[in-house]
């Protein structure tokens, strides 16, 4: 993995005023997930925008881990959906 | 520029405590929180709403002030100059703190602040970017780009104007109706210096052709004529990019379908592949017949029976 592409966890604590502890809870739950390399911890750079939305969701709305947790579950499958549903519909064009 | 309770978006009354609207929020942006609501613009402007009448009636100053002059805000300034000048103010309205971590600042930027909002309390009235905030990144932008199917056989470059801006991007062939692609980097700008966030183009894609798509396949429906189905031989068919000659085999049943590989749209992102294209064969029967053929048709029944 190219080290360049990932952002050390202290910093993510830094920037965003976390915890470290709850990034390793994110990590724990399967919510985040956090690579090692050389001994320190980092999340990739194309997590970050999942990062930030279970940072709101935790922050604004005072949602613990396993509401975190739920909603991400219930998000994915509501994405799955939606995929499913645009390729029925494209498919549904050719009989129409 | 239309007055705004933000009781009433907060379904609270006058009387409501500091804790009533921290619930109220609370409850209601659980509701309407655009993390929760992808892709849904009347939760997003809700929750806009929300976060406005919350901003306004968790700040005690800035309460007072909506209190005090409710519908009469069109005068607010004016009597808060009569107010200066009787030297009974002490400070001005803006430079309001607090540091609220419940304020929703990811994909938030400063246009959606009503007028209202802006009118009453000034672009210097809000409660973010006090103290160490986080840095979120910006507000991710959606756009939809109207395309006809014949554009997205071969990759081109388009110019869009995304919020008043023109940025020129290629857009590969292959690309399916209502597939999104992201555009790092060129959505709204972050909030305490984060990065800015990202631009996500939906595709819509008309089809003006007559072979029906699905995926990388096309499909198209041929007529074929009575004799030759029933005795073989070639005919010429329309192909996405010309015209090709395909041999008819005899007895060629109605609804038969064959592939022409290779003869499909673009595979999204591989370059020089395509996918195939299906033809359904319609066989059409003739009609009008004259006495003879008539007769000759009935002979060929009475064989077959």
């Amino acid at each position: 993995m190219n080290l360049e592409e990932l952002i050390a966890t202290e910093e993510l604590c830094e920037r965003y005023s976390v915890e470290h502890t709850f990034i390793r809870s994110l990590n724990k739950s399967g919510l985040i997930e956090v690579v090692i390399v050389e001994k320190r911890e980092y999340v990739h750079c194309d997590k970050m925008a999942e990062f930030e939305k279970l940072l709101r969701l935790h922050f604004n709305l005072d949602i613990n881990l396993e509401g975190l947790e739920a909603i991400k579950h219930l998000l994915d499958r509501q994405n799955e959906l939606k995929e499913e549903n645009l390729a029925l519909r494209n498919r549904l064009g050719l009989y129409e | 520029m239309e007055f705004i309770d933000y009781y009433k978006t907060l379904e609270l009354d006058k009387s409501a405590t500091k804790a009533d609207v921290k619930k109220a929020y609370r409850r209601l942006a659980r509701k309407y929180h655009p993390d929760l609501n992808p892709d849904d613009e009347s939760s997003k402007k809700r929750f806009q709403q929300i976060n406005e009448a919350n901003e306004v009636l968790s700040d005690p100053e800035k309460r007072k002030k909506f209190d005090e002059y409710g519908k009469d805000w069109q005068h607010a300034d004016q009597f808060e100059q009569q107010k200066q000048q009787r030297g009974q103010q002490r400070g001005g309205a803006g430079g309001f703190g607090g540091g609220q971590r419940q304020s929703y600042s990811g994909s938030f930027d400063d246009d959606n602040f009503s007028d209202f909002f802006e009118t009453m309390f000034g672009g210097g009235a809000r409660s973010r970017g006090t103290g160490r905030s986080p840095q979120f990144k910006g507000q991710d932008f959606n756009a939809e780009l109207q395309l006809n199917l014949t554009d997205v056989y071969t990759s081109h470059k388009q110019t869009l104007t995304v919020n008043g801006k023109s940025l020129r991007l290629t857009i590969p062939a292959g690309v399916e109706n209502g597939q999104t692609i992201k555009i790092t980097g060129h959505g709204g700008p972050g909030a305490q210096g984060g990065p800015k966030g990202d631009l996500f183009i939906t595709f819509k894609i008309l089809n003006n052709t007559k072979f029906k798509r699905e995926k990388e396949n096309l499909h198209s429906n041929v007529d074929l004529d009575f004799y030759t189905a029933l005795l073989g031989g070639e005919i010429t068919i329309d192909t996405y990019n010309g015209k090709v000659k395909l041999p008819i085999k005899p007895e060629t049943q109605s609804g038969t379908r064959v592939k022409l590989k290779g003869k499909g749209f673009p595979k999204y992102k591989m370059e020089g592949e395509f996918g195939d294209l299906f033809i359904t064969y319609n066989i059409t029967v003739p009609t009008d017949l004259s006495s003879k053929e008539k007769e000759l048709y009935t002979e060929l029944q009475k064989l077959r029976s």
